[in-house]
């Protein structure tokens, strides 16, 4: 177990790639040299291993077409674990890497398996450990949200090395680093019999308060056509904030259904829930439904970090998308003709914070002259971008339908934005909206079902919201950019 | 001082050996040790300053010794410095830590690092900084760190100190008692493995081993664990997926001591962070794995924490202790649960796509209670993952490229068991494929043109047996192509990667002979120059099978040269491009039949093309197509004899290859393996028998002091240390090496005591004659000793240039010495009296001069060298 190296690097586009960030282990190069002895392939210097590693990762010398080293077509399992090629016939592996946006964090594990040929990377517990790492790194140089970097990054690439002296001082990864100091007032825990977990900094003083929110996302894939199944899925997470004194306080969220609700599915917990019923586990979404599937009440007994978690995440199969959807185009002289419809389902609460269609039209020209009708809502047309917004505000009409019907010609000089994806008659509707108060599985969290065993009364405050990710409806006038035979199981 | 550290620092860190080669290791780090002990320094610049010691030990102390001086000179440091600057005294132990083992010293078990142990036990029994801030781990922790680090690089070195760790963990409450733990449990995972290598240990063994009562029977042999085979085999992991050779120790069922230390250490696993957890369930699971009295079951209170955990490293180690105990531990139901919730995590919306493909790769590596193969590291299917269950997994062309991928790969694995014949999946899998051939064709960018191909070549790899498929993929490539001739090179990869890869399918062929009726039958007109330069790479590539015939080749070569505007434009790289094609036609095994319009093409471009070369290389493809038998022909243009065969051909005819072939080989300079060359030393004749002690012309001067230092404002006046070398081969060489032409020596200077070195030419070096001399003329600026970096280039008599690097040359101390430089005219007279003026003036130590004293240490030979050499010199 250990971690060889570790690296940080920033790029634009394969382009100007440097090392912002590294760290060697010598101890554990050490264990790696004497493990592997002949084998054995030294790290090289910073300087050697950015060519490398950019060229495996596809992104070197990107203003040529084809690179023999990059592009070449044999298999090889590129990821987490690249195999990185030097000078020779010198090879590095497993190199673990996240990326994001320009930033490529990488790491390499020790290989501690003895075995003729390499071993798989799931007999090395430094892979999952090192993938943990880094993940944890990634949050903290790039916070949550995955900000674009800048001074903010700067500032926290000076606090790696006092950050990895606490959590990876020899490269053996002991926690990820803390992202931010808790808001609450903490004091250290005085001297006791009862054990302070290793993952809570300190002791919460003060009021008691838990904060529960469930977030339920929906995805789906409409394709308008008998031949093809139109595709949804539900997942949900349970979010946390709990403020509760003593040393391990036990909480105790109950998730629930409706009556005939369908089973919460494929249930991943945080590693603060102290036991699970069997029966919670069971349900897979992998598995057919089966009728007398478990379902609920889920308890989830814990005892709480400071800082806000994610309880556990859960998947749901609803019966129906929230918004069904049809989305028609004809090419005729010259001109486009669209026709686009929403049904907002009956079970969903008519109450949006927000909701918009997004009909992009790709690959064309710029558009020209665009008329647009609709029965509802409004359209802003961005001509540089061949992009129709369909702002449909937080309601839809009593009938709970709309329509927008429109006539476009490109005959724009300069060339539209172009996506392979949304070629000619392949073309869909994005839809972006969020519902307060209101999950499509039905789950949710009563506030009185919360326990605390606490000294003192705590507040209890408990939300949901739905919304939307990757709902597309394709045309149906056109071949959506999907298998044709359509798996059903 | 500081902003030169900083930047000295920012330089190391930028290429650390390089640094290093540009200055004195040595003087480096006494520098460093020094600023380090600087009060005046800040304690953020000596956290920097500790960085190479962390990070490149074995560069900076090149010996044990030099490592245990830099581990005393840390040590003091430490006890000096205040306590409240936790942050330095964390590093310090750290850089300790690095600084032993790298050295080999906690190995020897030498004094220090055994000074350094105490000192880590005690601080890390030193609870008096329990006020320390809760937020930044105290030094105990890293103590700690520092103490497991040591015990797992020596395994067994805290064997003996089992039962105080174990008291620590204990009494600790606050966060700390994880590292405690983490602790205890390496030491513990070690002690047993040791005792399981003890023959005839047992449970008695185990119980003192756990009491840390060492007066008893059992005692280790220190000596025993320093052989490398046992210490590289206990750093290994010793779960190791198919049934490997569990070292055992025989305990019976009487183990209560080992289960109540397993209990208690389990039952606290819940409060340490995820990682932690992991390791400790890792380890724990290789002790229990070794010890057949304890029953695994004593992980099962932990496992339904563990089975619905959302943590990578969690899992993961729940699936090394399936793979540990099997059906011990985990039923049936258990198994499957656990390969279901592989298929979950793999296309989990919350999880990262590393995680995702880590999980599909323990998916592929599932460790089966009942394993039907037995193969080590082969990827095979878990006999649960049915087709229906791995539908889970299809691959969409939302996926991202690694995820498409691995998705694909799975996926062929699973029809390729299921039988390929009346496969729906087959069918999925190949839509997909198609789906994504569609936005490659409407422009799919570069990484989607890649992963197409990947995945194009994976379908092939496993359903090449498929053949409507493989047809079928054939011709919509072929089509693809002509739509977007760029792809040219993605196309021949291919087909080179399936011809290698799967040597008895013909796919290729059949996609090569697609690509060429394609090409052949375009329409001339529509043809642009980009669109025809790769047409011609893909003829060369078309010309390269046997099986294919090539009329249609050079039919279209011919209408191109003759009636397109582009065929005479006179190009000089499309030019080549067609006398690619020719010469690889040339060499195709239907060459009698193709004479007469390949003859007219040569002819053609030999007289009308628009470049002087290509209409050269034209005339003389085509005479030697028309004078040449085939036979000689393929003998003269195939490169395979570029290996053994004789060589000179090989250079003669390299003007005949195309622009990419021999050319390039006979025009790039190679790298030797080995050394080829060395310098070795002329035995000197004595520095001041140079002639200039000539008594005759006695020049009579009056103040010869002031005569001589007069020289040095004479400009260019320096005096130069030349040695002499001999240029002589190495030992068992290669036989090509045995005539070396053209040498051109270089140096490269790895310190700043001397100007750079110009380089040397050597008309030859030939084995078995006199080796030439060489003189090298060192400038010194510091009379130091000195290494040389030496390479040298030269080209052998096949005429191909090679590099080569010579072993360094080292510039011993005296080696540096110089005779007083003197006018040549000088009496011997004259120069005493300089030594004895010089002599003076130095004893009085008045006036201008300084004393410079350079010691160095000197072998017993090299001093009474010195002391031999009886003449008088001055130093550089």
């Amino acid at each position: 177990m250990g971690l060889r190296v570790l690296w940080i690097i920033s790029h634009e586009g394969g382009e100007n790639a440097s090392i912002r960030f590294s760290r060697r282990f010598p101890t554990v190069e050490h264990r790696a040299r004497s493990l592997s002895g002949s084998s054995y392939v030294a790290v090289p210097e910073d300087s050697l291993i950015l060519q490398p590693l950019l060229t495996e990762l596809g992104i070197s010398s990107s203003n040529k077409s084809y690179v023999a080293q990059r592009d070449d077509c044999i298999y090889r399992p590129r990821s987490p674990a690249l195999e990185l090629r030097l000078d020779g016939e010198k090879t590095l592996w497993p190199v673990l890497n996240i990326s994001q946006g320009s930033l490529i964090l990488a790491c390499l594990p020790l290989v501690d398996v003895p075995s003729e040929t390499r071993p798989p990377l799931s007999s090395l517990l430094s892979v999952s450990q090192g993938l943990t790492l880094l993940a944890g790194l990634q949050t903290f140089l790039l916070g949550s949200g995955g900000k674009p970097y800048g001074d903010g990054l700067i500032s926290r690439l000076e606090m790696l090395p006092s950050a990895l002296l606490q959590v990876c001082p020899l490269g053996t990864p002991l926690d990820v680093p803390l992202v931010g100091v808790p808001t609450t007032p903490a004091v250290p825990i005085p001297a006791g019999t009862q054990k302070q977990p290793a993952w809570k900094t300190g002791l919460h003083r003060g009021r008691a308060m838990v904060n529960v929110a469930v977030t339920e996302t929906v995805r789906s894939m409409q394709y308008g056509n008998q031949s093809r199944q139109d595709l949804w899925d539900v997942y949900g997470t349970v979010t946390c904030k709990c403020e509760v004194e003593g040393v391990l306080p036990n909480v105790t969220v109950t998730l629930s259904l409706p009556p005939n609700g369908s089973p919460l599915q494929d249930i991943l917990v945080h590693p603060c829930v102290t036991s699970l019923d069997s029966s919670i586990l069971t349900s897979s979404s992998v598995d057919n439904l089966d009728g007398s599937a478990f379902s609920g009440p889920y308890k989830f007994p814990f005892s709480p970090p400071l800082e806000p978690f994610r309880l556990c995440s859960y998947t749901s199969q609803v019966p129906v998308p929230p918004i069904l959807g049809l989305y028609q185009l004809k090419e005729e002289d010259n001109q486009l003709r669209l026709t686009a419809s929403l049904k907002l389902h009956e079970t969903v609460k008519n109450n949006f914070e927000y909701c918009e269609a997004h009909l992009p039209l790709f690959n064309r020209n710029q558009m020209g002259g665009a008329d647009v009708k609709v029965s509802f809502g409004q359209v802003d047309v961005s001509k540089e971008k061949n992009l129709l917004v369909w702002a449909l505000g937080q309601k839809f009409p009593k009938s709970r339908e709309v329509s927008l019907e429109a006539k476009i010609n490109f005959s724009g000089q300069s060339p539209g934005p172009c996506d392979p994806l949304c070629t000619g008659l392949t073309a869909y509707i994005k839809l972006h909206f969020k519902v307060p108060d209101m999950t499509l599985s039905g789950c949710s969290v009563d506030q009185h079902s919360v326990q605390v065993y606490s000294s003192s009364k705590p507040r209890i405050a408990t939300s949901r919201e739905l919304l939307c990710k990757e709902y597309y409806i394709w045309n149906s006038t056109g071949a959506a950019p999907v298998s044709g035979a359509q798996m059903t199981t | 001082m500081a902003e030169n550290w900083y930047g000295r620092m920012r330089r190391f860190s930028g290429g650390p050996t390089r640094f290093l080669s540009e200055t004195n290791v040595e003087v480096f780090l006494t520098e460093l040790l020094r600023e380090l002990r600087d009060d005046r320094a800040t304690f953020n610049l000596k956290v920097l300053l500790l960085s190479p010691l962390c990070e490149y030990p074995d560069l900076l102390c090149s010996s044990d010794s030099v490592g245990q001086e830099t581990a005393l000179d840390l040590m003091s440091v430490f006890a000096q410095c205040p306590r409240k600057s936790t942050q330095f005294r964390s590093h310090l132990l750290v850089a300790l830590t690095c600084v032993l083992i790298c050295t080999s010293c906690v190995r020897s078990r030498s004094h220090v690092a055994l000074d350094f142990l105490d000192l880590l036990f005690q601080v890390a029994q030193d609870v008096s900084d329990v006020h320390n801030d809760d937020t930044s781990r105290s030094l105990r922790a890293t103590a700690c760190d520092c103490l497991q680090e040591m015990e797992t690089c020596c395994p067994g070195l805290l064997s003996q100190r089992l039962e105080l760790l174990s008291g620590l963990r204990q009494q600790e409450t606050s966060r700390l008692h994880q590292v405690y733990a983490g602790l205890q449990t390496v030491v513990l995972k070690n002690a047993v493995y040791q005792l399981t290598q003890e023959p005839g240990a047992g449970a008695e063994h185990l119980k003192c081993l756990l009491g840390g009562n060492t007066s008893f029977a059992w005692e280790v042999d220190q000596d025993a664990f320093q052989t490398d085979s046992k210490d590289s085999a206990m750093l290994s992991s010793l779960i190791q997926g198919s049934m490997g050779m569990m070292p055992t120790l025989h305990t019976g069922p009487d183990c209560k001591e080992l289960r109540s230390v397993l209990s208690s250490l389990l039952e606290e696993s819940y409060l340490f962070t995820p990682l932690c957890q992991a390791a400790l369930l890792h380890r724990l699971t290789e002790v229990v794995a070794m010890v057949p009295g304890i029953p695994p079951t004593i992980f099962r209170a932990q496992l339904l924490r563990l089975l619905g955990t959302s943590e990578v490293c969690l899992f993961h180690a729940t699936l090394l202790m399936k793979c540990a105990f099997t059906d011990s531990l985990f039923s049936a139901e258990d198994e499957t649960f656990l390969l279901k919730r592989l298929l979950v995590l793999s296309q989990h919306p919350l999880l990262s796509i590393p995680e995702k493909l880590f999980y599909m790769d323990c998916i592929l590596h599932f460790p089966e209670n009942r394993p039907i193969s037995c193969s080590d590291s082969d990827e095979a299917l878990p006999v649960l993952l049915t087709p229906q269950l791995a539908s889970t997994l299809l691959p969409t062309v939302f996926n991202d490229s690694a995820t498409m991928l691995a998705r694909l790969h799975l996926q062929s694995l699973v029809y390729l068991e299921e039988g390929v014949e009346e496969s729906r999946g087959l069918v999925y899998l190949y839509d997909h494929l198609t789906s994504m051939l569609n936005i490659v064709e409407s422009g799919g960018s570069r990484e989607i043109v890649v992963t197409f191909f990947r995945a194009a070549f994976l379908f092939l790899l496993y359903f090449s047996q498929v053949h409507s498929y493989c047809l079928d993929l054939s011709e919509q490539l072929c089509r693809l192509y002509l739509r977007h001739t760029r792809l040219a090179p993605h196309l021949i990869n291919l087909a080179n990667q399936t011809q290698e890869r799967l040597p008895e399918c013909t796919w290729a062929i059949g996609l090569l002979r697609g690509l060429q009726k394609g090409i052949t039958k375009a329409l001339l007109g529509q043809l642009s120059l980009q669109d025809l330069s790769w047409h011609l790479k893909v003829l060369t590539r078309v010309a390269e099978e046997r099986e294919i015939c090539q009329h249609c080749s050079l039919g279209f070569l011919s209408s191109v040269i003759t009636t397109s505007p582009l065929g005479v434009g006179g190009d000089w790289r499309l030019g080549n491009s067609f006398l690619a094609v020719c010469r690889r036609v040339l060499l195709h095994p239907t060459l009698d039949s193709l004479l007469i319009p390949l003859a007219d093409i040569l002819q053609h471009l030999a007289c009308y093309y628009g470049d002087a070369d290509i209409q050269d290389h034209a005339r003389l493809y085509y005479t030697l197509l028309t004078t040449v038998s085939q036979e000689k022909l393929a003998m003269m243009l195939a490169q395979e004899a570029a290996d053994n065969g004789p060589q000179v051909k090989k250079r003669t005819l390299s003007s005949l290859m195309a622009e990419n072939e021999g050319l390039t080989g006979a025009l790039t300079v190679h790298q030797t393996e080995t050394a080829v060359l060395c310098l070795t030393l002329v035995s000197s004749e004595g520095p001041g028998e140079s002639g200039q002690l000539h008594e005759k012309e006695t020049e009579d001067v009056t103040d010869v002091l002031e005569a001589y230092r007069s020289q040095f404002g004479e400009p260019g006046f320096m005096p130069d240390v030349t040695l002499k070398y001999q240029l002589v081969h190495k030992q068992d060489q290669d036989p090509r090496f045995e005539q070396l032409f053209n040498i051109r020596l270089h140096f490269v200077l790895t310190d700043d005591h001397y100007e750079q070195l110009q380089d040397i030419n050597v008309p030859c070096v030939f084995k078995g004659r006199p080796p030439p001399v060489v003189q090298l003329r060192l400038k010194p600026r510091q009379p130091y000793p000195t290494t040389l970096r030496v390479s040298a280039i030269f080209t052998t008599q096949d005429g191909f240039s090679w590099h080569t690097p010579l072993p360094d040359v080292h510039v011993a101390f005296q080696q540096s010495f110089l005779p007083v430089p003197t006018p040549p005219s000088w009496s011997g007279e004259a120069r005493l009296q300089l030594f004895e003026r010089l002599w003076e003036e130095i004893s009085s130590e008045t006036g201008d001069c300084a004393v410079s004293l350079f010691c160095c240490q000197l072998q017993e030979a090299e001093l009474n060298v010195l002391g031999n050499q009886r003449s008088m010199y001055i130093c550089g």
